[in-house]
């Protein structure tokens, strides 16, 4: 009989090395590969061992594979990175929006590109280490569920799957914690059993994204300028606007007698509006860019739903009402409202355990 | 069935070479410096070999020095030579030479020689006229590769060792690719100094040899004992030599028919290629030939490879880098070739261990893969644009 084929994409941490040995002992024609993204000046040099993509973490995947008996080969997709994940990365943050690259390189590259790649290579599945289950309803339909190991939960991040995508992808460690997978790597004898999670964006060296920015764009399409209150009163100046996210309190450059987070960035005339830490609340947003897993499933109107508005933040009750030309309206239900509405980042709707989709957040709704 | 493609990487061992070796790891042992028999049986048989390995290149035995491969012995070359003609700093090659040439020359281009890198033409062909132009009184060393490794191009150098001589510099020829596959004689080239390489042509890896026509011009580099006429320190690869002279003779009793034979079934398979693949081109055209170096129309070559590769068909791209993903070869680069047709490129590099029938199965397999690859993963004018945007 003739094994099903599925790509493992690998970076050569736990999570996805246990992904493909899983695969593996269950039957499947595992092929692993390790997808060089990041240009080398940043992440793919020598000797930056954890970020995704360095010549080490190649070779922890590589052993893995060896001690697993599959293939593996390492993959250029830098070109398709740089044009689908780094561009967009920079222009959001020079219109005055805070990115997720994560969600970008997910969508474009790990569950779109790669797919070309997995048809080349006869491979009817593409499977990753992502903290998230699918699974088929009664109906027919596939649904995406957020982890059971809930500090784990990488569903986020995943929420512009659609039905297509889904049925071609196995996440293998959506039933396991974080400890049980660890206790597998070592059980199957994998190297890199016990090695540290990567928590960097892998083509942005020390988490300095305002560098990383001003070295990919051109020098005009920097915005500088001033620092400003609720009231139009000039704070000070800065030298660019990518500098700044909603809700940073921290390298204002200002001194006041309290403390003060960036409430709003316009990239039109390069004001930061600061304020006091109430006026971050919001009572909703505006998405823009709106995909559901299922189409057939959203609600008109104010259908109830939790919403994250950032990776880290808890789900906050709220409805969600579709708009026209893929928009949507998320009104937060609690009584505060929601804090640190950022535009660029992602909002991602679920009930219960189950994502309905998503959007990038267009602008908070203050009223 | 596995279909092995590779040979300009590694031949598989020959028969000869294994039944060879393991004649000698069954029934005997020693090292061939030592006094007692066991030393004196060891050295016979090493020296048996070096003579195989000098008459498959007319060369005496003694001329012939054992190394760790053909890396070694271009590097043996170049910094075992290094300052031996006084006041000369200048070093001619060209760009299309192998890694193991080319990393040595940029290492003492930093540290303050003249390297002359001759460019090649569309076809892989180095002019010999151009390498005579670069030579004068500083010309120390013309270092040049006698059959490309990737796209498998003849070069013409036999008419370069006067013009050296009268130069007064010295002429090494990384034969690498050459010997075992097409007949090379090192006096009628002419050369001072040849590399060879064991597993090029059906030995293990790990043994090759430096051809030295004299030993007064050069230097050992690893220092610590007798060996090899002074000219390389410590015990050679027993074994390993064995392989390679066990090889050279088979390679010798054949006489060339095995070569024509290899070139046969290359035309047999680029002729196939070409019916079910249109645009496909040829890069390189050698008269006489192992290697098919193809640009594939509209798709990665890192994607044909991998995709072959899971069909049992073992062929390579370019060269790979730390990371361990292909990157587009260089010499296909230096023949004017741009960076998305290097991309796009396969070597193909047959050998002693094909025949026909594998031939025509890797055929109908490429050209399905070819297919399937387009249609899944076709490259688009983004693709390109962004891909030479990187290099």
């Amino acid at each position: 009989m003739k094994r099903e084929r599925v790509l493992v994409a690998m970076s050569g941490g736990v999570d996805s090395s246990v992904a493909a040995a899983i695969l593996r002992e269950q039957g499947y024609d595992v092929v692993g590969v390790a997808m060089r993204l990041a240009p080398d000046a940043a992440g793919g040099g020598p000797r930056r061992r954890g970020t995704c993509c360095s010549h080490d973490d190649f070779e922890d995947a590589r052993r893995v594979a060896e001690r697993m008996h599959f293939p593996f080969y390492v993959i250029d997709l830098r070109a398709d990175f740089a044009a689908r994940v780094i561009d967009n990365f920079v222009g959001e943050y020079l219109a005055g929006r805070t990115p997720n690259p994560c969600v970008m390189c997910n969508r474009e590259i790990k569950f779109d590109r790669l797919w070309d790649r997995a048809r080349a290579l006869e491979a009817g599945l593409v499977a990753t280490g992502h903290y998230a289950r699918i699974e088929r309803a009664a109906d027919g339909r596939f649904c995406l569920l957020r982890a059971a190991d809930a500090n784990k939960d990488q569903s986020y991040f995943l929420f512009t799957l659609g039905q297509a995508e889904l049925a071609r992808t196995l996440f293998p460690l959506g039933n396991m914690t974080k400890t049980e997978v660890r206790a597998r790597a070592r059980a199957l004898g994998l190297t890199n059993a016990d090695k540290p999670e990567s928590q960097e964006i892998c083509f942005v060296p020390d988490r300095d994204y305002a560098r990383t920015v001003q070295s990919i764009a051109d020098r005009g399409r920097i915005v500088p300028g001033r620092v400003v209150d609720g009231d139009g009163r000039v704070l000070g100046e800065h030298e660019g606007i990518h500098r700044f996210t909603v809700g940073q309190r921290r390298g204002l450059g200002i001194a006041t007698g309290e403390p003060l987070y960036v409430r709003a960035i316009s990239a039109a005339t390069g004001d930061v509006t600061v304020g006091r830490r109430e006026e971050l609340m919001a009572r909703g947003l505006t998405a823009t860019r709106v995909s559901m897993v299922d189409p057939q499933l959203c609600g008109r109107d104010a259908t109830p739903i939790e919403v994250k508005i950032r990776y880290r933040h808890p789900a906050l009750p709220a409805t969600l009402t579709m708009l026209a030309g893929a928009r949507a309206e998320v009104r937060f239900t609690s009584a505060g409202g929601g804090p640190s509405v950022t535009p660029g980042q992602a909002c991602v709707f679920y009930q219960r355990d189950e994502v309905l989709g998503g959007g990038f957040i267009e602008r908070a709704i203050e009223s | 069935m596995r279909i092995y493609l590779d040979h300009n990487a590694g031949a598989p061992l020959r028969a000869e070479a294994r039944e060879a070796i393991e004649l000698f790891m069954r029934e005997e042992h020693g090292n061939p410096a030592s006094v007692h028999h066991a030393g004196q049986r060891a050295r016979r048989v090493l020296e048996e070999s070096r003579a195989a390995i000098a008459s498959l290149i007319g060369a005496q035995a003694r001329q012939v020095v054992f190394t760790s491969g053909g890396t070694e012995s271009n590097n043996l070359a170049i910094f075992g030579t290094l300052g031996r003609i006084e006041g000369r700093r200048r070093i001619v090659t060209s760009a299309i030479e192998h890694s193991s040439v080319l990393e040595p020359l940029n290492e003492l281009e930093r540290r303050g020689w003249e390297i002359v890198r001759v460019a090649p033409d569309r076809d892989g062909r180095i002019a010999p006229s151009a390498v005579i132009d670069a030579l004068d009184d500083r010309a120390a060393l013309i270092t040049l590769g006698l059959v490309n490794a990737e796209v498998g191009t003849i070069q013409d150098l036999a008419p370069l060792a006067g013009p050296i001589a009268q130069a007064g510099a010295l002429f090494h020829i990384d034969a690498a690719q050459a010997s075992g596959r097409i007949p090379v004689n090192a006096a009628s080239l002419g050369c001072d100094l040849m590399t060879l390489s064991g597993h090029k042509l059906g030995a293990p890896a790990g043994i090759g040899a430096l051809y030295v026509r004299d030993s007064s011009i050069i230097g050992p580099q690893i220092l610590g004992g007798p060996q090899e006429n002074g000219l390389r320190a410590g015990t050679p690869n027993l074994l390993g030599a064995i392989g390679f002279g066990a090889a050279a003779r088979a390679i010798a009793a054949d006489c060339g028919d095995e070569a024509a034979r290899v070139a046969s079934l290359a035309d047999r398979l680029l002729a196939r290629l070409r019916a079910s693949i249109p645009g496909l081109r040829l890069n390189g055209s050698p008269p006489f030939r192992n290697t098919l170096n193809l640009t594939f129309p509209r798709v990665l070559g890192e994607s044909m490879l991998i995709a072959l590769d899971l069909e049992g068909v073992e062929v390579s791209m370019g060269s790979a880098c730390a990371a361990g993903s292909v990157e587009p070869s260089h010499v296909l680069l230096a023949m004017g070739r741009n960076p998305a047709e290097a991309r796009s490129s396969l070597r193909i590099s047959l050998g002693w261990s094909n025949d026909a029938a594998q031939i025509d199965s890797a055929a109908e397999t490429i050209a399905r893969v070819w297919r399937r690859v387009v249609e899944a993963e076709p490259v688009g004018a983004l693709n390109q644009s962004a891909a030479e945007a990187l290099s």
